[in-house]
């Protein structure tokens, strides 16, 4: 009974021991690749629990599957049409051949110099081919920054995976600059162009503030023509309907008008007048002379 | 033979038949072995119940969990998934389980958009001390992002640069892990160090793919706006820059999804603060300009015709359509505009009023006045008459001022009278003064 257990034991750790040796894991996050008396003999890109001859025969080397990215350094380039520009490119990228990539270069850090040496080929290739215009454009429909980055992308990805096992997951321009120079010239017509739109802006506010006020004047011009039409109708009314009783007065015209004048006099010599009366008037005649009247009988 | 048969019946004690000496050693011997076997075996199974029991993992809250088999991500769907709680796993080598902090919340700051400052820059500042602004931007350590020009039309023609402007912004990126399995299989982390947490490790590796990316999108968004419509800081930029990031994430599957992109500051280049100001001040004193001249018509409209001069303006504007095609209902809307009325047309029209109701009552005044007279005037003419004519003189000379009587020339040669009159009529005579 001991015996089996221990012997049950003693092959457990051996078959352990055993297995350690001959066998190993590619877990989800990399790739292996085998190699035979030195030479690379198998690459493996599935996970899984894989079998292999002991450590002199066979040896495994594991890469990193995941993606990493890189950067370019800021790099001057010239647009078709001889305008300078500035971009700074960035790479992800994975390991998606081991043995490409173990046969080519081997390590991240010289993955890396090829890399930089790509992308710059590529860079000066791509942005060559295309005007300032493309890259910044009044028109934003003009503009064809995701498309030149998809060239770039296009024109990287065959080759790095061909030769290094490299594979280009994506592309893109992280920062889109001019030259100190340049920058000097913008800011200046930057000013300029402000200073046209403070001036626009000034005269717009203007024109808006002149237009609203003529506006309002010449409604006021209608609504009191339109108030004065009214009226008149109304005063008009009023004529009209005084008219009526004019009848009244034909009964008897000539004392109408005599007492229509007696009301004018009356009315006109109201207030703060003077008057120079003839002696000849009545009731002044009085003072001239007493007057020759007698009792009627 | 006995002694063979002694040891078959008592073989607890094998030793026994050889000696007290002998027998002590190897019982002793054997009792040794014994303890050590069963020893052996408590360890054994305490190592076993050890290995067994490190299979068990707890999953934080925040946390989901894929459990690698032999390398390989065990299960199909969403089996491949452990939410939070304890779970077992076959402990190492069989199975790993990998936690991803998949609720967290991340932020990540992006500054790289920004002008280059001093340190000394970047301590608090007196409102006194002048930095003094370099005249260019060094494309090295500047940062900005290059916004389109603003006149469309203009700068088409493929070879010639448009008026582009340059601005300086900040961001803020939020975001967490949504899709653990294409995380763990495809974003490159770090392995945690004893004492950091994995949240950290992975906050720290992800962040230079993430701000690559990020600087990318922002790039391509801010080419399509206007430096005003950038400044003026609309919801639309940041949206458009979440839209592009997370259009970028998934395509390399990074299994991170982006919560919120903020724009967190924005200004143009301080080389030239001094024209921005003085368009916003421009803009400020247009907008007042305009306003002052709301007011005016506000009150010109008022004064000329009350609250309701607008109404009462369209109301007169439709007059142009023929009277009658106008309904009953426009007809008594247009007078109930008219009975509202206020101010100078108010006036005119309650002065037209007024006249219409006095030319009215002094028509008929005068008419019944004749009617009442008419009897006795027509008994007694001439005393009628004189009556009126004299009452009439006595009252206008009761109210004047200066009276005057002139004996009228003999003969055919006139005579000349000089009166001295006050020029200013509203200036009363000394007599009534006092």
């Amino acid at each position: 009974m001991k015996n089996i257990t221990i012997t049950i034991f003693a092959i457990l750790i051996v078959a352990v021991m055993v297995l350690y040796f001959v066998s190993f894991q590619v877990r989800e996050i990399e790739s292996a690749l085998i190699t035979t008396f030195g030479r690379p003999t198998r690459e493996i890109t599935e996970p899984g629990w894989y079998f292999k001859w002991p450590a002199p025969i066979e040896r495994v080397y594991k890469f990193d599957s995941r993606m990493r990215v890189f950067e370019a350094d800021l790099g001057e380039t010239t647009t078709k049409g001889a305008v300078p520009i500035i971009v700074n490119t960035y790479v992800v990228w994975k390991i998606a051949e081991p043995l490409a990539f173990f046969n080519a270069v081997g390590t991240i850090k010289e993955a890396e110099g090829k890399l930089l040496s790509q992308l710059s080929d590529t860079q000066n290739k791509v942005i060559g081919g295309h005007y300032f215009a493309e890259f910044v454009n009044n028109d934003p429909t003009k503009i064809k920054l995701e498309d030149i980055q998809g060239e770039m992308l296009a024109d990287l990805k065959q080759p790095v995976r061909a030769d290094y096992g490299i594979e280009i997951k994506t592309l893109g321009i992280k920062q889109l600059k001019i030259s100190e120079d340049v920058s000097k010239d913008v800011f200046g017509r930057m000013r300029a162009e402000r200073n046209r739109k403070t001036e626009a802006t000034i005269a717009e506010g203007n024109a808006e503030a002149t237009k609203i006020r003529t506006d309002a004047d010449s409604k006021k011009t209608e609504l009191l023509a339109a108030a004065e039409a009214r009226a008149k109708a109304i005063r008009a009314e009023g004529d009209a309907e005084a008219a009526k009783y004019y009848k009244l007065l034909e009964e008897d015209p000539d004392f109408a008008i005599f007492l229509r004048k007696i009301e004018a006099l009356k009315k006109y010599l109201e207030k703060r007048s003077t008057i120079v009366f003839s002696a000849d008037t009545e009731p002044f005649e009085l003072l001239r002379e007493m007057p020759d009247i007698k009792p009627k009988k | 033979m006995a002694e063979q048969n002694n040891k078959k019946l008592i073989p607890q004690s094998p030793g026994k038949p050889a000696g007290d000496e002998l027998d002590a050693a190897g019982k002793s011997l054997s009792e040794a072995l014994r303890i050590s076997f069963i020893i052996l075996k408590i360890i054994m199974v305490v190592l076993v119940v050890v290995f067994l029991a490190s299979g068990f993992r707890t999953v934080e809250p925040d946390e989901q969990a894929l459990v690698l088999r032999f390398g390989k991500i065990r299960g199909v769907g969403e089996d491949r998934i452990l939410g939070p709680g304890l779970k077992w796993v076959f402990p190492y080598p069989i199975d790993k389980i990998v936690k991803i902090p998949v609720a967290k919340k991340q932020n990540l700051p992006i500054n790289s958009f920004w002008y280059y400052q001093k340190p000394s820059e970047l301590l608090p500042q007196s409102p006194q001390t002048r930095i003094r602004v370099p005249a260019t931007l060094n494309p090295v350590i500047d940062g900005y992002c290059i916004t389109r020009g603003e006149k469309p039309g203009q700068a088409v023609a493929a070879s010639v640069s448009s008026d582009y402007n340059l601005v300086h912004c900040k961001w803020q990126l939020t975001y967490k892990i949504d899709d653990p399995e294409r995380f763990f299989k495809n974003t490159y982390t770090e392995d945690a160090k004893p004492g950091q947490s994995y949240a950290e490790v992975i906050a720290k590796s992800i962040k230079p793919l993430l701000g690559y990316l990020f600087e990318d999108a922002v790039v391509t968004a801010m080419v399509n706006y206007t430096i005003d419509e950038a400044i003026s800081s609309q919801d639309r930029i940041p949206k458009h820059v979440k839209k592009l990031l997370q259009e970028k994430l998934d395509r390399i599957e990074s299994g991170i999804a982006v919560i919120s992109v903020q724009l967190t500051d924005i200004t143009w280049p301080r080389q030239v603060d001094d024209a921005f100001l003085a368009s916003i001040k421009a803009s400020q004193k247009s907008q007042k300009t305009i306003s002052e001249a709301r007011g005016y018509a506000e009150n010109t409209l008022n004064e000329t015709a009350g609250p309701i001069a607008d109404q009462l303006f369209e109301a007169l504007k439709d007059e142009t359509t023929p009277e009658l095609v106008l309904s009953a209902v426009e007809g008594e809307e247009k007078e109930l505009l008219w009975s509202q009325l206020a101010g100078q047309a108010q006036e005119k029209i309650a002065g037209a009023r007024a006249y219409r109701t006095k030319v009215v009552e002094t028509a008929k005044a005068n008419a019944e006045y004749l009617q009442k007279l008419l009897p006795e005037y027509r008994k007694r003419p001439e005393l009628v008459i004189q009556k009126i004519y004299q009452d009439a003189i006595e009252y206008v000379l009761s109210n004047v001022d200066e009276k005057i009587v002139i004996q009228p020339a003999e003969g055919t040669k006139g005579r000349e009278i000089r009166v001295l009159l006050n020029r200013d009529p509203m200036i009363k005579p000394e007599s009534e003064q006092e």
